[in-house]
């Protein structure tokens, strides 16, 4: 039904129905049929966006972080505001802790309980709170030198961001094992 | 009578005519030719990324087109076309230059934002091709996203030269140094690939310019020739449209064209800061 | 993680096909579009329903350098201040002294605003009130709060305790 209107072939058919004359003349059966009546419906601008907005809410959004390469720029980027949060989130809970619970957890508290953890997980806590201090710092170092307009070029983002890595794990190294 | 006879027996005319093979068609020296080189099949697996709008409920999937990369030409655009033309013609993506000049089949090709036209084929068949179109976009059928709020966005920019004190006469004049500052922005083709791949693009591109519309924004405040920078920049003033720019470099990592808008952004922002 | 990323970036339009569903039935014979903003087809941030015609550009929030370039020079000046500061804060411990006092309650300011800053961006980011009606508001203002608490807490800390350089330095060598 739909695709006889839109090829305008509807009153073709049906004058052919009504009139049987017609459909025993070949010739001017095959000239009807042959012929496409278009017919076109003109449209207020109104409904023109009535048509389309129908139509883009049924429209899907294209997949992206998941299929997204993944590169040196934006993954540097996701640990940087990662490891931000992380220690952020730190600092922001022992300073609630401390504000609610200044007996539990002053000095003399938490120095007691870490001395008291064995020697593997204080290297371990100490690494965990290392890399990320290191990265961040170094990397935000990185994005103050973008501010002032130095390493803005692909090579210099790829050089700094190897460089901070590397400099990270060396930092996080020594931190960890000869402080 | 007679030497004449001998005469015409004799002419090289006559020689001719008889001592060489005659030419045909059919005795053309073809053994000389060089003759094609059978090809050997070289299949790769294409995954392409479908939706038909006409099937709305129907989720969109990736589905798999073989073809033979030694009957293809070099770059993926042509591997979609060969698919559109010999596969599936239902297949929908926008090209029209294939030279990287028009910015039509901007889309995602093994994670990555390019030109269809200007990627070359991976020829290692063992490993298939992902085509997606450009990520986290609204989509309208297949390969081809919804660019209305790009240009949009690029409308409310005010892309064109404003000079409230033009020249008596001629042209407006520019030194080659002030020239110099429109190179690298000026050569943008707004596919939309640096913009697509953008994640703070991707989660807020309502209210977020993203870096092909910044760039473009400030190859207007740079040239020298445009009296509403101010303007301009006043615009930028929130805290959406500039700066959710975090400098992650998606953008000048993807450009097809090889251009930087995370620089551009970055001069923006020192601009803004430093009046 | 992942799965709330892709939670929000699939809610706007969730939430503008509800609107349709929900107004179609109110509204079904209203059909006086004029603009494409009429109740059937909302305009909700992010989703595929754009305000105006394609032919419009968009627009921009009223300028506000506090919101723009002062806030961006300000949040480079606290991270630049903390470069040297956390070099002093390596050789300050290693050797208290008079001054470790002040420097503690100020790298304890500095470090706050910075936290917050950062987690302000997040939040604008991932969870702005425009998107998130409800839980954005409640993390920009649990945000607010978490900052003033901390502030307390670690002025508390600096003035009654050992302050922050040095309890990082005995817990690291506990």
């Amino acid at each position: 039904m739909m695709s006889t209107r839109a090829l305008g072939l509807g009153s073709a058919l049906r004058k052919a129905a009504l009139n049987p004359n017609l459909v025993r003349n070949q010739v001017a059966m095959r000239n009807i049929a042959g012929k496409r009546f278009i017919q076109v419906e003109s449209l207020r601008p109104a409904q023109n966006i009535e048509i389309l907005n129908s139509q883009r809410l049924k429209r899907p959004s294209s997949p992206h972080f998941t299929i997204y390469q993944p590169q040196l720029t934006w993954l540097l980027s996701i640990v940087h505001r990662g490891t931000g949060i992380a220690l952020g989130g730190l600092f922001y809970g022992f300073s609630i802790a401390y504000l609610i619970a200044p007996t539990t957890f002053d000095t003399a508290h938490i120095v007691e309980v870490v001395a008291g953890l064995p020697e593997g997980v204080k290297y371990a806590g100490k690494a965990l709170l290392a890399a990320p201090f290191a990265f961040h710092s170094f990397n935000g170092v990185r994005h103050l030198s973008w501010d002032l307009l130095k390493l803005l070029s692909l090579k210099g983002v790829y050089r700094s961001g190897y460089t901070v890595l590397g400099a990270s794990a060396v930092a996080t190294a020594y931190l960890t094992f000869f402080q | 009578m007679q030497s004449l006879l001998r005469a015409t027996r004799s002419s090289n005319f006559a020689n001719l005519s008889h001592g060489l093979p005659k030419r045909a068609f059919s005795t053309s020296q073809r053994y000389r030719q060089a003759t094609p080189q059978e090809k050997p099949v070289l299949m790769k697996e294409f995954k392409i990324y479908r939706w038909n709008p006409d099937e709305p409920d129907k989720k969109p999937e990736l589905q798999s087109y073989n073809i033979d990369l030694n009957q293809t030409g070099p770059m993926i655009l042509d591997a979609l076309i060969k698919i559109k033309n010999e596969i599936d013609p239902t297949l929908t993506f926008r090209r029209s230059c294939r030279e990287g000049i028009c910015g039509s089949c901007a889309m995602n090709i093994d994670g990555q934002n390019t030109l269809a036209c200007l990627c070359r084929i991976d020829r290692d068949g063992g490993k298939n091709t992902k085509v997606y179109p450009l990520p986290h976009m609204y989509i309208v059928k297949d390969l081809v996203p919804d660019m209305t709020q790009f240009y949009k966005q690029y409308k409310s920019i005010q892309p064109w030269l404003q000079n409230d004190n033009p020249p008596a006469s001629g042209e407006h004049i520019q030194s080659p140094a002030d020239r110099l500052k429109l190179d690298g922005m000026y050569e943008c083709i707004l596919c939309a690939c640096c913009s697509t791949s953008c994640p703070s693009y991707w989660w807020n591109q309502d209210e977020y310019l993203g870096p092909a519309t910044l760039m473009q924004a400030y190859r207007w405040i740079a040239d020298s020739r445009d009296t509403a920078g101010d303007a301009r920049k006043a615009k930028l003033q929130n805290e959406f449209s500039l700066y959710r720019c975090h400098t992650i470099f998606n953008c000048s990592r993807t450009c097809p064209k090889g251009l930087n808008p995370a620089a551009a952004i970055a001069k923006i922002k020192l601009e803004l800061s430093s009046e | 993680m992942s799965s709330a990323l892709l939670l929000r970036s699939t809610l706007p339009r969730a939430l503008a096909a509800r609107h349709f569903a929900r107004s179609s039935l109110l509204v079904r014979h209203a059909s006086t579009a004029t603009t494409g903003e009429d109740a059937k087809y909302k305009y909700v941030p992010g989703g595929p329903i754009l305000q105006g015609t394609v032919n419009d550009p968009t627009t921009f929030p009223p300028p506000n350098p506090s919101h723009g370039s002062y806030h961006w020079a300000f949040e480079r000046l606290l991270s630049a201040a903390l470069v040297p500061m956390s070099a002093a804060a390596f050789v300050g411990s290693a050797n208290p002294s008079v001054g470790a006092a002040v420097f503690d309650g100020v790298l304890g300011l500095v470090l706050v605003m910075h936290c917050h800053i950062g987690f302000d961006a997040s939040v604008v980011d991932y969870l702005h009130p425009r998107k998130f009606p409800v839980l954005g508001q409640v993390a920009k203002w649990g945000l607010r709060g978490a900052t003033v608490a901390t502030l307390v807490g670690v002025y508390q800390f600096n003035t009654n305790d050992v302050g922050l350089t040095e309890l990082i330095a005995k817990v690291w060598t506990a």
